[in-house]
């Protein structure tokens, strides 16, 4: 069972992207994020803050559907999920 | 205004009336476009919205032209250096069609002002570099029932949707949260990509043809050459569309709101 972790911009540089991860379908969004993002000291803080809490900008989808970050604690990976995470840029 | 088109903006438009006829340069030429920003993506926009033939445009800007700004902002050049960003963007718009109507103003887009500058145009383009004032724009896109063509960068990524009040998530819908406010890396292509994009939104919004970004974020890597996109949707809840318009707005969320949490 597996499930594919797409980061995006800044995310990308930092921790790849179109990752596959095996999940067991007990494993958090946030959790499997954390794991990923684990790898890299940067990637890690740019999405999560000093709790461990997603970046109030983040946005977050599963298979194409918005999950509050706020939410995501509830949602569990499933086998053949795809989840995006994407962080808003502000310049002009 | 006479819409009829003069022998020399036949001449000017032929290549693009070959793709949608005298009938949508007409329609070029009565539209009133709000450009927010004379800045990175400001510059393209407004430079492709002027040499189609968009009738009227007005640019807002606050800013002075500064040498770190040349990297980007194609606008301006070295010998503006030191002058007010709109009377550059004037001079080169105008310079590049005279047949269109440029409207600039020197000020900074803030509550007080906003609706009033916006006035009757059809549209809203944000180019603008913080989230502040672009919840304010959207809020007077929503207000005003005209769609806000948002764009916004960052290094080599950019993102581009279309907003179509009651059709469409809103900017608070997609973005509830501003990112962190920086001085921001950018290379020039990265506006000129988005902008151009912004820009090509409003001509075909204007001409109704095509598909618009309609709840549809499209994310440029620059890095990797790549667009992206992700769905995106109303949020029922939303502060600024939201059905209930109930003001669920987080503590932090308060910061961008200034004064206007109690309009």
């Amino acid at each position: 069972m597996t499930a594919k972790i797409r980061f995006f911009a800044r995310f990308r540089e930092l921790l790849g992207t179109d990752i596959m991860v095996d999940v067991d379908g007990k494993t958090s969004l946030p959790d499997l994020v954390k794991q990923i993002a684990a790898k890299n000291r940067e990637g890690y803080d740019a999405i999560f803050d000093e709790k461990g809490a997603f970046r109030e900008f983040v946005i977050l989808m599963q298979n194409g559907r918005r999950i509050e970050t706020t939410e995501a604690s509830a949602v569990m990976v499933a086998d053949g999920d795809e989840i995006a995470v994407f962080p808003p840029v502000a310049g002009g | 205004m006479m819409t009829v088109l003069s022998d020399r903006e036949c001449e000017r438009y032929k290549r693009q009336t070959m793709l949608f006829g005298e009938e949508g340069q007409e329609r070029l030429k009565k539209a009133h476009i709000f450009v927010a920003g004379a800045g990175g993506l400001g510059s393209p926009v407004s430079i492709y919205l002027a040499v189609a033939g968009v009738g009227t445009i007005t640019v807002v800007d606050k800013d002075t032209v500064d040498q770190s700004n040349l990297n980007r902002q194609i606008l301006h050049g070295q010998a503006d250096i030191g002058k007010k960003k709109v009377a550059s963007a004037e001079e080169k718009l105008t310079a590049l069609n005279p047949d269109i109507r440029v409207t600039v103003v020197d000020t900074t887009i803030d509550e007080s002002n906003a609706a009033r500058l916006v006035g009757g145009a059809d549209g809203i383009v944000d180019a603008m570099d913080n989230y502040p004032t672009r919840y304010l724009l959207n809020d007077i896109a929503l207000e005003k029932k005209i769609p806000l063509f948002h764009g916004a960068i960052r290094g080599f990524y950019g993102q581009a949707t279309t907003i179509i009040p009651g059709k469409t998530a809103c900017l608070r819908c997609v973005f509830p949260c501003a990112p962190p406010k920086e001085v921001f890396p950018v290379i020039g292509a990265t506006p000129g990509v988005i902008g151009t994009i912004q820009a090509n939104e409003v001509i075909r919004y204007i001409l109704g043809t095509g598909d618009l970004l309609a709840n549809r974020l499209l994310i440029w890597d620059g890095m990797c050459s790549r667009t992206e996109e992700i769905a995106v949707a109303r949020n029922p809840r939303c502060p600024a569309c939201g059905d209930e318009k109930s003001k669920k707005i987080p503590e932090k969320k308060q910061d961008n709101l200034n004064e206007r949490k109690r309009r």
